[in-house]
């Protein structure tokens, strides 16, 4: 029987909608301090090689990149006014917004962008981004072009990714190590002070320059008017800590609460609560190179035997089926097409695969971590479904580090493995790769390197459509990657804290307070 | 006196050797590694390879130590691997926190746990003595993070009375946001100590009241205040400075959870997320200064038996 929290999320984003509509009619009150319990401390403000969602949300207050993604989570002109790409996809022309200045009153030339993208080639973790970057040309100081070596269709949608961002900074900063940069960057609030596992507060930037070409805000772009005079992050690392500072009135908004506090907070009519999805993936990974998954057989037991109703119930969290490796609304989305090997829930076929496989009884290992104990509630309804099907399993319980390090690396002797992708879905099959082929089982897969050859390289959307669905029909119909279900988030505000709206990162612009 | 400090301070030196290298093998023998927590999720291996080596996670694990001990020896604890600030400094920045609970929750724990323990042998085998045990055996079996959350939504969420989470330095707010930020979490975490500290005083106490002497005192006249307060109690106090010793270790050890649990920017905190991040320095540096924090307080330990019973002689 289905369980989840359907229901209330969906009666959840209809008030939300109803709240962004009314949004508008309200009058947006200048001024006010906000303060917000973030998941987290903030280690290092430095774009280029920020992956953490805590430090992410902070970051793209800070600073801005040339393409940001929008409210669909698509490609969007952010410090560029407009992009001009060449016939071959290998020659891109950014003319940049006139007059934007850096938190310190210096204007934004292209000096400034080939700087950045020079120092995100040396110091980025994610400098593979630039690896096909055949040479930059800076016309004029409004102009900006990059020249690949080789065609490559998506190198705006990959510009976009809000993990590492290429956000641009002076040129200055160029020569900085990684983590090391001045916080000067062009975004709507500057950073005030900063006390490392306290709190970090940022302040209106009163001489940002807007996007007017845009009529209002859209994601991390369009144009951003901030009406609070300051934003103070607290870090509060415990779920239930956070909660409570919303409940006692210490904060304004809390970041990722439990999925009961939705339950918890019903009765308060002074707090929102905010689902937000797409947030993350839940799916096994199988080890495609490690004892009996070697056998595409024996993975494809492991699926047919998946109940998917009963992982999500037993994980607690906020969920809602999705079949796919992306998300409903990507224009990537393949929806009913990846039907056929989700939640199959049929032990029988199971064991007709296990025969075919010629499967004996070898112990499969499910190894997980406690610190994500969606991930292991996961694993362990798994381990009982794969034994009803008649494989032996055995759980192993490692923390995050490890569990993350044996999956990327392909060691420790697993099987199967739980995770959640968070970004990769959201921004496309571009960002499944880079996450793909950093597991040594799959990196050399010649199927898929083909499929991604003619997705990069497809300046038409309906060729690369047809690409992804080749990858994806392989990861799933070859069990790589078994598809759990969507997991939302779950965030809460004070409601004198206006135009809050569900997106993947919390943003404090466009809200206000009465 | 002085040549027995010297002497025990010259016994440290091994003890902190070997607890060094223990802490090193530990955190190396951890499976995951650092330079993944650093590269984030979607690094590709070649960066990741790249993070080691500039870190030098490459090399042998004893030329890494032996390099670590040359420069403990400079007095240099190394730059935490995350932080991107030196290891020294990162403490000295949360010490203040985590003394300043360690404190508190001892000036709770000692008149709390101390007085219950006195109460429970004076009145043995009754009711009251029976109620304090119960207490003292709750105290010492509830784990400190659900007393907490209960704590916190009760305290702070049903009656305001005290801020959730946080922590206001006493430099920023003064005394009162200072101590309203700690006292809940002070509380909280003296509740394993007094029951930990009631037990063996009550122990103590029972031994002491049925001396020859005690009998004696009582036998001549002498009061009953004066006969537990001056002649039973002092005699229990070496078993009892003894434990405080131990309870000052285990305050800054139950001081990990506690902190998570009321976002408190301590040592605790710092040290779980060394260990989550695989912050080798980090870890290696705070639990050698967590070591030699434990030798003084034991050495002072010892200097106090000299003051509560002058029979103890060192050297």
């Amino acid at each position: 029987m289905t369980r989840w929290r359907e229901g209330a999320g969906l009666a959840g984003a209809l008030a939300t909608l109803l709240v962004m509509v009314a949004a508008p009619v309200q009058a947006q009150t200048r001024g006010g301090a906000v303060t917000y319990a973030a998941a987290g401390g903030v280690g290092s403000l430095d774009p280029h090689v920020a992956a953490a969602l805590v430090e992410l949300e902070v970051i793209h207050h800070l600073f801005e990149p040339l393409i940001a993604m929008d409210e669909s989570y698509n490609a969007r002109p952010m410090l560029a006014a407009a992009v001009q790409v060449g016939a071959d996809a290998r020659r891109f022309r950014f003319t940049l917004r006139r007059g934007v200045k850096f938190h310190d009153g210096e204007t934004m030339t292209s000096a400034d962008v080939v700087a950045s993208f020079q120092r995100y080639a040396a110091v980025s973790t994610n400098a593979a981004l630039l690896d096909d970057v055949a040479s930059y040309d800076v016309p004029d100081p409004s102009t900006f072009v990059v020249h690949l070596k080789s065609s490559n269709a998506v190198f705006l949608d990959m510009l976009k990714s809000p993990t590492y961002p290429l956000a641009i900074l002076p040129a200055s900063q160029k020569d900085q190590p990684g983590r090391e940069i001045d916080v000067i960057g062009t975004g709507p609030f500057t950073l005030e002070s900063w006390d490392k596992d306290r709190h970090l507060v940022l302040r209106r930037n009163e001489a940002y320059t807007h996007d007017r070409s845009a009529a209002g805000p859209d994601g991390l772009a369009g144009r951003k008017t901030v009406h609070l005079d300051a934003v103070r992050y607290d870090f509060v690392a415990d779920p239930a800590a956070r909660l409570a500072a919303l409940q006692a009135g210490e904060a304004d908004a809390a970041a990722n609460l439990p999925p009961d506090a939705i339950r918890r907070l019903a009765e308060r009519d002074d707090i929102a609560v905010l689902r937000i999805f797409p947030y993350c993936q839940l799916v096994f990974v199988t080890h495609a190179g490690h004892g009996p998954t070697t056998n595409p057989l024996v993975r494809q037991a492991i699926r047919a035997v998946v109940n998917v109703d009963d992982i999500v119930i037993a994980s607690g969290q906020l969920a809602r089926r999705n079949p796919s490796l992306t998300y409903p609304g990507s224009p990537y989305h393949t929806g009913e097409l990846a039907d056929a090997s989700y939640d199959r829930r049929n032990p029988q076929e199971a064991r007709a695969l296990l025969q075919q496989a010629g499967y004996r009884g070898e112990k499969l290992v499910l190894q997980t971590n406690g610190t994500f104990s969606y991930m292991r509630d996961a694993i362990l309804v798994l381990a009982g479904q794969l034994q009803q099907a008649g494989m032996a399993t055995e759980v192993q319980l490692v923390d995050w580090m490890t569990n993350s390090a044996n999956m990327r690396r392909g060691t420790g002797n697993w099987n199967v493995t739980a995770t959640g992708f968070c970004t990769q879905p959201l921004l496309g099959p571009q960002q499944w790769r880079r996450q793909l082929f950093t597991h040594p089982h799959i990196r050399e897969h010649a199927g898929l390197e083909a499929a991604y050859r003619q997705f990069f390289t497809s300046p038409g959307f309906a060729e690369r459509q047809a690409a992804w669905r080749q990858i994806e029909g392989q990861l799933l119909d070859q069990a790589f990657i078994i598809k759990v279900a969507d997991l939302g988030a779950v965030r809460a505000h004070h409601t004198r804290l206006h135009g809050m709206a569900p997106y993947f990162f919390q943003r404090f612009w466009n809200t206000w307070i009465n | 006196m002085y040549r027995g400090i010297l002497m025990r301070l010259s016994q440290a030196v091994p003890v902190l050797l070997i607890f060094s290298v223990m802490v090193f093998m530990l955190m190396h023998l951890l499976p995951g590694d650092p330079a993944l927590a650093i590269a984030g999720p979607e690094a590709s291996p070649e960066a990741v390879e790249a993070i080691r080596e500039q870190l030098g996670l490459n090399r042998p694990l004893i030329v890494q130590l032996l390099e670590w001990f040359s420069h403990i020896a400079v007095g240099n604890f190394g730059e935490s691997l995350t932080l991107k600030q030196s290891v020294v400094s990162a403490v000295a920045e949360r010490l203040p926190v985590t003394l300043s609970l360690s404190m508190v929750s001892l000036l709770v724990t000692l008149p709390v746990g101390i007085g219950l323990g006195v109460v429970a042998a004076y009145w043995r085998n009754s009711w009251i003595d029976a109620c304090v045990m119960v207490i003292a055996l709750l105290g010492v079996s509830l784990p400190g993070f659900w007393v907490g959350i209960l704590s916190v939504l009760y305290f702070s969420v049903s009656l305001g009375w005290f801020p959730p989470s946080g922590y206001m330095p006493l430099t920023e707010g003064g005394f009162w946001p200072w101590f309203s930020s700690l006292i809940q979490p002070a509380i909280v975490l003296a509740l394993f100590q007094i029951g930990f500290l009631a037990r063996i005083t009550r122990s103590a106490m029972l031994d002491v009241l049925d001396q020859d002497f005690i009998r004696t005192a009582r036998a001549k006249g002498v009061d009953e205040w004066t006969t537990v307060a001056k002649h039973a109690f002092r005699n229990t106090l070496i078993p009892v400075v003894t434990v405080l010793g131990i309870t000052l270790s285990l305050l800054v050890g139950g001081s990990v959870v506690i902190e998570q649990v009321f976002a408190l920017p301590g040592i605790g905190r710092l040290i779980v997320q060394g260990i989550l991040n695989r912050d080798y320095p980090l870890v290696q540096g705070t639990m050698l200064l967590f070591g030699f924090a434990f030798v003084v307080i034991n050495i002072l330990v010892d200097i106090i038996y000299t003051f509560v019973d002058p029979r103890v002689r060192y050297g």
